[in-house]
């Protein structure tokens, strides 16, 4: 099997931002511990699906050996700016490519000079410390026409690349929980989950990630997307599903707290 | 202080197309043209523009999406490489503007008394969304006017289209009152297509004006209703329409920037002046104008 390890992490850039506020600094920490451990499984490459990066004609695949820049949030940028220095497998991205009709998604390569990586992609990278030439990345686009089968798919279709190639890979799903964002400005220091239900509806879904309970998972990630208005379907998740065949046997979870309202967690599978 | 003054609003569509088939300097990749009409269309609109002479442009664009509160631009100068995350085949291009900083600055006030979350975007490495970029190029590519770009805060799909375009309609007003306050004499600029229904695949050649047609039929009639309303001035019909065409033809209009600028110009029942109509990889593009001071509207206050 060439997935060797797993993970789900948040792509809100403020633990990146301020990793000083207590909350925030604690999911940096976790997801710094995630790419520690993603280091450990000594992967060739990275596949990396970010729900922020977001495409509505055809499917895309970062093919760009190598972008480094200076990225700002549009929401952000008060805090500061996400410094980028990203190394791509660019065969096993074009790999993806080509193999992406095959599964009846039509998809392109995306290849251009400060091409606007995402925030989510570029917040994974760096506090993982991920996308180094040690550590090269393939990205896929979220089109938001997909839905979580057709994620599941191309979650397949980038590990069966990686497996086609010889290559040993790590996965990694950007996104959140629920996905209520406070509407006015609030003191980060005193951020929460925007309410009571979605905590719930978080934790639930922690706990059947903790447990691996798939079936129940696919049952109920439906009702979490609209009850808690879950980052774009939890379509993040069903990336890492496809890649592992649907199976995995636990799960860790590094760390949980709010982003604005909103639920990040960091979680590493145990396969 | 001078008075302030309106002097007209455009809608004015932002698909990077139109920029990619013009071939300026500033964008990298070169086409064969293609999407002319709207490009005649935007051609006459400069013109009108160039007699009118206004201090600034602002623009309200629907890919600056922002959750907390409506943003202003706020540092003098921005410039940098815009890629469209989207197209970035057809538009990559160096951009350098210039921001009334004070002018957003008021509007920000403005509409932080009137109830609205408002922000001053102060971070100078600001990479300008690509809607703000090509419809201010479209509409004026000297770039020798100041500008303020607004984005557009994401209530309308948050919430729901009522409660996101009364927010709209707020900042609108707010609008016009920072711009009577300073005394500029302004152009508004609404960045929307109309029916927003779209291919889901690009044709090899992008610019084989042979595969370009309107995504659906419904969303064509739609836009046909609406823009002959407004020729005919019929605005209280088209703020009727509104919520269903935002239904019926996902129509982008729903992002707030067509109502944010009726509100600023108090809804005028005004006839429209039609540049031209054209679709762009299916969804439904006019570019129009609302002449506030032929009309002798155009005065504050």
């Amino acid at each position: 099997m060439p997935v060797v390890s797993a993970f789900l992490v948040p792509g809100n850039p403020l633990p990146k931002l301020k990793p000083e506020v207590l909350g925030l600094g604690r999911l940096a920490a976790a997801m710094q511990r995630a790419g520690r451990a993603l280091a450990a499984s000594r992967p060739d490459a990275v596949l990396v699906y970010s729900t922020q990066w977001l495409a509505v004609l055809d499917q895309q695949w970062l093919t760009r050996r190598h972008s480094a820049g200076v990225h700002v949030d549009e929401n952000w940028y008060e805090f500061g700016d996400l410094p980028y220095d990203i190394h791509v497998d660019s065969a096993l991205a074009e790999g993806c490519v080509a193999a992406s009709p095959g599964i009846g998604i039509h998809a392109r390569g995306v290849d251009y000079d400060g091409f606007p990586i995402d925030s989510g992609t570029i917040t994974a990278a760096s506090l993982m410390e991920i996308g180094s030439e040690a550590r090269p990345l393939v990205v896929g686009s979220n089109n938001l026409y997909h839905d979580a089968a057709i994620t599941e798919r191309l979650g397949a279709l980038a590990a069966a690349c990686a497996d086609e190639q010889g290559k040993r890979v790590a996965i990694v799903g950007v996104g959140g929980l629920s996905g209520a964002l406070f509407r006015t400005e609030i003191d980060l220091r005193a951020d929460r989950i925007a309410s009571t239900e979605d905590d719930r509806w978080n934790q639930r879904v922690l706990r059947l990630i903790e447990s691996a309970d798939v079936g129940e998972l696919r049952r109920v990630i439906p009702e979490f997307s609209a009850e808690a208005r879950a980052d774009m379907g939890f379509k993040h998740f069903h990336w890492i599903l496809g890649a592992l065949k649907g199976r995995f046997v636990g799960a860790r979870v590094h760390g949980y707290g709010p982003l604005y309202g909103s639920g990040g967690a960091v979680v590493e599978f145990t396969l | 202080m001078a008075r302030g003054e309106i002097i007209a609003g455009f809608l004015a569509p932002h698909p990077p197309h139109l920029v990619y088939g013009e071939n300026p300097p500033q964008n990298e990749p070169r086409s064969q043209g293609g999407w002319e009409q709207l490009r005649w269309a935007y051609e006459r609109a400069r013109a009108a523009l160039d007699a009118m002479k206004p201090d600034v442009l602002l623009v309200h664009s629907p890919h600056w999406i922002t959750s907390v509160g409506h943003h202003f631009l706020g540092v003098r100068q921005l410039s940098g490489k815009s890629v469209d995350p989207i197209f970035p085949n057809l538009f990559r291009y160096d951009f350098s503007l210039e921001v009334d900083v004070e002018l957003a600055e008021a509007c920000a006030e403005a509409g932080r008394k009137a109830g609205l979350v408002t922000k001053m975007m102060r971070n100078p490495n600001f990479r300008v969304d690509y809607g703000t970029i090509t419809t201010l190029h479209m509409i004026r590519p000297q770039w020798d006017i100041p500008v303020v770009g607004i984005s557009a805060n994401n209530t309308p799909y948050y919430l729901n289209t009522k409660e996101g375009l009364a927010e709209m309609d707020t900042l609108g007003k707010a609008t016009r009152e920072a711009i009577a306050a300073t005394g500029r004499r302004a152009v508004l600029l609404a960045s929307n297509t109309l029916s927003h229904w779209h291919f889901h695949e690009e044709p090899a050649i992008p610019e084989d004006m042979s595969k370009e047609h309107p995504q659906t039929m419904a969303g064509y009639q739609w836009d046909m209703r609406m823009i002959e309303l407004m020729r005919k001035g019929r605005m209280r019909e088209v703020f009727k329409l509104l919520p269903q065409f935002i239904d019926e033809a996902f129509a982008e209009v729903k992002s707030g920037a067509f109502t944010w600028m009726h509100a600023a110009m108090q809804y005028p029942e005004l006839s429209a002046e039609l540049y031209g109509y054209g679709t762009v990889i299916g969804t439904g593009n006019a570019v129009m104008q609302w002449n506030l001071r032929d009309a002798g509207l155009s005065m504050l206050n």
